[in-house]
């Protein structure tokens, strides 16, 4: 999961981000100098923004860089790297699709869905005259290659796992109507339909092996076509002529304004940034949300900065609550949330005004609850319980039982800030937190034996029941389910899943996943650490930028001034 | 010299199968399962999945025979290019290296003849300027390139010429503009080294005879440096120069990640921190071939640049 290769390419990091910063005053003062000039530039352009700025004009091709692409695929039905995911959501179009603002199912490729009471039956209309860019034409068969393919996959489609669990049978009932069944309830399926991961790729597509499709052997009915792709090196998308069914979220009903769309990968975050404000770029995409003090930067270009928080599962730590480890005492792990200072946390390593984490899931996703409540900082609360707990402070400033330090293993990747942040606010309670580093290779196998007493993880989905990939240990095997939970609470984190994955109705779906967000925080499963927000870059050339609901690009608006 | 020469080969054959052997074991050694990092690199959990699924994954890597059946398999492979399937990414490790390779050593193509350049050059001027706070200087500058680190001047040349002035392209593998500021940033410390060096065994050849007989011949200042001097100095520095083309695979790591160019560099760092035990295995074996290649041919312009080296070869 992106959990374990988030900071797989950061053994750079340290040295990088020395040279960032030695180079990083020099930058701000060039562009400083530069600003000064273009500071009326600038306010025109923050004014001309978004799809507001008069007439769409097309044609030109949109530079944006990635900062990498580690899982080196571009097979949507495959990939769960966000970056990828954005690229594919241009180039294939899925069933529905998800308003970013109200979470709402709208029609794409379906015009209309019926769901059965108990979600076990999808029937959906397909549009007419869509066609594949390889000119085959969108029916009910094709859906069904293509979601038999997507379970075919197996565990290859990561996500697909669990956005179709427990998949029976898509069946064509006839050549525009296509009924897809479970052999248990999964009213989550229905947002599923929206993700590029159950995207429709031409049935041709389907007789590609894995691999290649990964390498890019991928066609779709998108607004765009994949020309070429070459993992972590470029990507090159072309405009589909012809392309006139979009979702009902798009403004422009017809061809993309954009003639392409050329994609590279540039790791260091300074050369990012200037490749941005001296025009080489159009649109600056890092995975780690730009610095306060890059953003001041883009700014003063007349470049300008949009975000979005991921849908999803928020940058969480999961306890190992088994054997005779400290967090299998609730008592403790009601503390570390007391511990935890979470707005100075967000203030210290973001900026002011970045999205505190409120639940396990982040602010975009559809039924996030607000438990800031139990997740407020009580340092004494935190004290009581530890003492309550037989953790005594002892002289050397942490805490003691039974002639053992209260050490808490922290798994990771590499040693962030952040780690350092939680280690001091947890010490000023008494609390050994140590930041334990492994390589990219080794986490998984150490995180899979439980050698740990927190491990982080976030997912990208917008749709509650995304949860149960870390949590829900009947449904995923993932260490995070398997070691934060005994059998009894087990018990009734899956129940809560299953009950959230068999209601259809809105509103009921809104208060079993309260009920579980609660469930979950009471019961000390999950640690919210941060939000997860997608900040991006843009130049003042960049108009009518679109966020998909997954916080993903979405070009069809897109266009570039001159 | 056919015999000097087919020991030289033998010899560097060895090296080869060597270096090879050494990178298996180790990466063998390593705590860590094939299926399940590759699992964990394609998103899945080796949880995920049932011991039959598990066993026909470690039979499509080959991971199911013994240890001595891999290593000879992986070996015979290896002699045809076959170097078998990445475990991370999902392609041949032979079609990502032929994909990778050719733009890193497109670059260390072009940095060579700087590193030349850079190293030459300065210690050229160094010995033949008399002026003397110029000598110091030039003398003095190869150990400033030397303690740069690379991913510094890098970072500073894009600043400079790539945001600054805008005369060059601060990232990509295209066109021969984007070429330029990685190269001059590869050949630096390279070129540093090569002019310490060469200053020095420049300025100690100034003291001999020879020179003296030259210069009493009333042969110039510079054609007695270019002429006589340079060549007897030169051949340690053609020493350190199939060391520093040796380290092409090495230097390429940090200068590929300053400038966002995807060549073999960038692909050994991913391929460690995966622990991609084939793409290392090929990336190590390239970094052998390249090693022992440059530096049979360095020993082969020995004898040209001294034919003492040959006959010495001969008479032993």
């Amino acid at each position: 999961m992106s959990t374990s290769t988030r900071h797989r390419s950061r053994s750079l990091g340290g040295r990088r981000r020395l040279a960032t910063a030695a180079v990083a005053a020099m930058t701000a003062a060039i562009l400083a100098a530069c600003g000064s000039g273009s500071g009326g530039g600038a306010a025109a352009g923050d004014s001309a923004d978004g799809s507001s700025a008069g007439k769409p004009v097309p044609g030109g091709r949109l530079k944006i860089a990635f900062w990498n692409d580690l899982q080196a695929c571009i097979d949507p039905n495959q990939v769960y790297w966000i970056e990828s995911r954005s690229l594919d959501r241009n180039i294939a179009d899925s069933l529905t699709d998800q308003d970013p603002k109200t979470g709402k199912i709208v029609p794409w490729l379906a015009t209309s869905w019926t769901v059965n009471a108990d979600a076990t039956e999808y029937t959906f209309k397909l549009r007419d005259g869509v066609t594949f860019s390889d000119g085959t034409k969108l029916d009910a068969n094709a859906v069904k290659t293509a979601y038999d393919g997507t379970v075919a996959l197996g565990p290859r489609s990561t996500l697909g796992v669990t956005y179709l669990a427990g998949y029976k049978a898509t069946t064509v009932v006839d050549p525009s109507t296509v009924k897809v069944e479970f052999s248990t309830p999964n009213a989550a399926f229905l947002q599923a339909t929206s993700t590029t991961t159950l995207a429709v790729l031409s049935p041709a597509t389907y007789k590609e092996t894995p691999e290649a499709r990964c390498a890019g052997k991928i066609v779709g009915s998108g607004a765009f076509t994949l020309d070429s792709y070459s993992a972590a090196k470029s990507a090159k998308l072309t405009r589909r002529a012809g392309y006139a069914w979009p979702s009902s979220l798009v403004a422009n009903k017809g061809e993309a304004y954009l003639a392409g769309i050329d994609v590279s990968y540039i790791a260091e975050d300074s050369v990012r940034v200037g490749s941005l404000t001296n025009g080489t770029l159009d649109i600056a995409w890092p995975r780690q949300p730009i610095s306060s003090a890059d953003q001041d930067v883009i700014k003063a270009s007349g470049g300008r900065i949009e975000t979005r928080a991921l849908p999803g599962i928020s940058t969480n730590l999961y306890p190992n609550v088994t054997g005779d480890r400290p967090l299998g005492d609730l008592a403790v792990r009601r503390a570390l949330y007391k511990a935890l200072d979470l707005p100075s946390y967000t203030k210290t390593i973001f900026w002011d005004g970045y999205p505190v984490a409120k639940s396990p899931l982040t602010s975009t996703t559809p039924y996030v609850a607000d438990e800031s409540a139990k997740l407020a900082h009580d340092p004494a609360g935190a004290a009581k319980l530890l003492d309550g707990a037989g953790w005594t402070l002892g002289s050397d400033g942490y805490r003691h039982k039974d002639g053992r330090k209260l050490t808490l293993v922290a798994l990771t990747q590499a040693g962030t800030p952040g780690d350092q942040l939680v280690q001091d606010q947890l010490k000023k309670v008494g609390i050994d937190y140590q930041i334990k580093v492994v390589t990219a290779s080794q986490f998984t196998p150490t995180a899979a034996k439980g050698d740990y007493d927190l491990v982080p993880g976030y997912l990208t989905r917008a749709d509650p029941s995304v949860l149960g990939s870390l949590l829900n240990a009947a449904g995923s095997t993932f260490y995070t389910a398997k070691f934060s939970q005994d059998a009894a609470t087990a018990a009734k984190v899956s129940d809560l899943f299953g009950k959230g994955l068999s209601t259809v109705n809105a509103e009921a779906r809104g208060g079993v996943y309260q009920q579980l967000q609660d469930y979950l925080i009471d019961n000390g499963l999950v640690f919210p650490i941060a939000d997860r927000v997608q900040v991006i870059g843009l130049t003042k050339k960049v108009h009518g930028f679109a966020w998909t609901s997954e916080s993903f690009l979405r070009a069809n608006d897109l266009w570039l001034s001159k | 010299m056919l015999r000097y020469l087919a020991g030289r080969f033998a010899q560097a054959l060895v090296v080869l199968w060597a270096a090879y052997t050494v990178a298996f074991v180790i990466l063998h050694v390593l705590p860590s399962d094939p299926v399940t990092l590759q699992l964990s690199a394609s998103g899945a959990d080796i949880g995920t999945l049932t011991p039959a699924q598990l066993h026909l994954l470690e039979a499509r890597y080959g991971l199911d025979d013994s240890i001595l059946v891999q290593y000879f398999r992986a070996l015979g492979g290896a002699l045809h290019g076959d170097f078998g399937m990445s475990l991370t990414q999902n392609v041949s490790v032979s079609s990502l290296i032929a994909d990778k390779l050719p733009d890193t050593l497109l670059l260390s193509a072009v940095a060579i003849p700087i590193t030349l350049l850079f190293g030459v050059g300065i210690a050229f001027l160094a010995i033949y300027v008399q002026w003397r706070p110029a000598r110091v200087l030039l003398a003095r500058l190869p150990a400033v390139g030397v303690s740069l680190p690379q991913f510094f001047v890098g970072l500073l040349l894009i600043q400079v010429f790539a945001f600054s002035l805008s005369w060059l392209p601060a990232t990509g593998n295209s066109g021969a503009d984007s070429l330029v500021l990685p190269a001059v940033t590869m050949a630096l410390p390279g070129g540093a080294m090569l002019a310490q060096l060469l200053t020095r065994s420049l300025a100690d050849t100034w003291g001999e005879p020879y020179i003296l007989t030259a210069r009493a011949k009333g042969l110039s200042r510079w054609a007695t440096q270019l002429r006589h001097a340079l060549r007897n100095a030169s051949l340690p520095a053609l020493t350190l120069l199939g060391v520093i083309v040796g380290y092409t695979v090495t230097n390429a790591v940090v200068v590929e990640a300053v400038f966002s160019r995807n060549g073999i560099g960038q692909l050994a760092q991913q391929a460690v921190l995966g622990q991609d035990v084939p793409v290392v295995q090929a990336i190590v074996l390239i970094g052998a071939v390249l090693f022992v290649s440059v530096n049979l041919l360095v020993d082969l312009l020995y004898s040209l640049l001294d034919p003492r080296v040959a006959s010495a070869a001969r008479v032993a």
